[in-house]
């Protein structure tokens, strides 16, 4: 920790000091107040959330906007399901195919690695809307549309160049070093990756997962459009669409909805946030 | 072994060429990558020189630049393209801002309750974008939303304000939502690019008997230059492709007055089913971004070296 004047007892109530703390405590209030309305909102009877003058707490807390999404016509469940299951399901083709790819792009040096290398980077930043009519065509042709499958497949076009990135540059901090000896005893690059390298980069791999995991969370414009059966939807598709119906007046039903959407996610983002700096920073800019 | 282990470039760039292994590996990236992204963007450039629609039963036939004429004609795709650019640079602008103050506001508070703290101020960035977007459509309701009734009774407005409903408030109020999910962004980076400014830089400053604000611009800014611009452009490049804020805000109306060009390439593929012409105006918009995304790998480069 770096010496701070600020910080040390004798200044603590200085005007300096006072600007500071009524400064951060705005910037957590403009940070939960959201949040907090949320939350408070899904514990409170359709009626009181659709108040003229809003309640700071809810008056009469109920937990029926929760059990509501059980029961309700709408599957919720199976869209909690699906979610689950497609992210999960792309996290894991993605890593599983980007960490070969990773390994070669960090340990060969020759001219191709530099430009397939920038070609994968460049993949990462198109446009996903530009890819999405052909996506769509090519998913149409391979039956694979209104299908997680195809779902999995339209996640894969920026979770893939994602992982390649963030995961090669956990494989440069492994030094070269500590392959020689399996290079001598003549073992094949594959078991030097499998044995040597996976073990050394396995908190890489999860952090890089629980990304790619978190943008397909994110993504609400592929399942909108790959997705026509509303039983095969995935969560923030489904708010969207049942919005319209269910929840047009019922905004405590949509909180919780909501809530039960930003759950999975945040565990995820608090789980690899101390490595996430590292795979941002170093994933984008270790390149050349 | 000692030549083994001294790794000159020539030496390694010998082995490669020996080494199947290593091109094998990243073939299963580069046959997906070729599939379900350098396929689809192939289709699209084909698609855009065609009269394709998905509600048409005649076969498609070639136009020409026919798509491309009319968008030069086309005044809601320059206004998308306006609203875009105002959309991503205003909240990008704003949320660096907002996340520089934060890193500098918190810099150097250590011990658990600070780390809670940091924590609570990074959460807006866990909160998926659709569930930004429908709590701040709570949130805006003209009757009954929290945010007129606390500014109502400050006295600070006089009528409820329409925020999503007027094609002059509504693509502000996206992009105040939008600046609340991504300021944590830019606090997490620039917390951790001033962590690395070596300490002796700093002492040596303090030396000098900088001040708080001298420190700032003359010795903090400086090292901080280049995560800024990274990080910003990162999310420039991430807000051009938003969709599901402004999708689930406002559909880019009232009229199209929140429309970005995501926006309306989806509507225009998937409301009017026009593929043909979707695809003139992504194609237009890859060359955009591709342009982006060399400035993005000029300043890697230049970082890296």
């Amino acid at each position: 920790m770096k010496p701070n004047l600020q910080s040390s007892r004798a200044g603590w109530l200085s005007p300096g000091n006072i600007a500071r703390w009524v400064a951060i405590g705005f910037a957590l209030l403009w940070s939960l107040a959201p949040i907090y309305w949320m939350l408070s909102t899904s514990f409170k009877t359709e009626l009181e959330a659709a108040r003229l003058d809003p309640t700071l707490w809810p008056e009469a807390p109920t937990i029926a906007n929760y059990s509501g999404l059980m029961g309700t016509s709408l599957p919720f469940v199976s869209f909690f399901v699906n979610t689950v299951m497609s992210c999960l399901l792309t996290a894991i083709v993605c890593v599983v195919i980007a960490t070969p790819a990773a390994y070669a792009l960090s340990r060969a040096r020759f001219r191709l690695a530099g430009t397939v290398g920038y070609a994968i980077l460049s993949f990462r930043m198109l446009p996903m809307v530009v890819v999405l009519a052909p996506l769509y065509l090519l998913l149409l042709n391979a039956k694979l549309l209104d299908s997680g499958t195809g779902l999995v497949v339209g996640f894969t076009t920026f979770g893939l160049p994602f992982a390649v990135w963030m995961l090669k540059s956990f494989v440069d901090a492994v030094p070269i070093e500590v392959e020689e000896a399996a290079r001598v005893d003549g073992y094949p690059r594959w078991q030097i990756l499998l044995k040597v390298v996976v073990p050394l980069i396995m908190p890489g791999i999860l952090t890089t997962g629980t990304f790619v995991f978190m943008e397909a969370w994110n993504n609400l414009i592929y399942p909108l459009t790959f997705i026509t059966t509303i039983e095969k939807q995935t969560l923030p598709a489904a708010l969207v669409l049942t919005f319209t119906g269910q929840f047009k007046t019922d905004w405590g039903g949509m909180m919780a909805a909501a809530t039960i959407t930003t759950l999975p996610l945040m565990i995820a983002f608090f789980a690899v946030q101390r490595s996430m700096v590292r795979g941002l920073t170093s994933g984008a800019v270790a390149g050349a | 072994m000692a030549a083994e282990t001294t790794t000159t470039e020539v030496r390694v760039r010998s082995r490669a060429r020996h080494e199947p292994w290593l091109d094998r590996m990243v073939l299963p990236t580069l046959v997906v990558m070729a599939v379900v992204v350098g396929y689809p963007i192939v289709y699209t450039i084909a698609l855009s020189v065609q009269n394709y629609n998905l509600l048409d039963f005649r076969p498609a036939a070639y136009v020409g630049a026919a798509n491309y004429t009319k968008l030069a004609g086309d005044p809601i795709f320059w206004g998308s393209l306006a609203n875009t650019a105002i959309y991503t640079f205003g909240s990008v602008g704003v949320s660096a801002l907002l996340g520089l103050a934060l890193a500098l506001l918190m810099e150097n508070l250590g011990g658990a309750r600070f780390r809670a703290i940091r924590a609570l101020l990074l959460t807006p960035w866990a909160v998926p974008f659709v569930v930004v977007a429908f709590l701040f459509r709570y949130m805006y309701l003209q009757n009954g939303g929290v945010i007129n009734a606390v500014l109502l009774s400050t006295g600070i407005i006089d009528a409820p304000v329409p925020w999503l409903n007027s094609s002059t408030l509504a693509l502000p109020a996206v992009m105040v939502a939008n600046v609340w999910a991504m300021a944590p962004f830019f606090f997490l980076l620039l917390s951790a690019a001033l962590s690395a400014i070596p300490n002796e830089v700093i002492e040596s400053a303090r030396v000098d008997r900088a001040g708080t604000w001298g420190m700032i611009w003359h010795i903090k800014l400086p090292f901080l230059r280049n995560p800024l611009l990274i990080s910003s452009l990162l999310m420039v490049i991430s807000n051009f492709n938003d969709f599901a804020k402004i999708w689930a805000m406002t559909q880019g109306g009232p009229g199209y007055s929140t429309s970005t060009l995501v926006v309306y390439v989806y509507r225009l593929a998937f409301e009017r089913f026009e593929f043909g012409y979707a695809s003139a105006v992504g194609v237009i918009w890859l060359t955009m971004l591709m342009v982006l995304a060399w400035i993005y790998m000029r300043v890697l480069r230049m970082e890296s070296r």
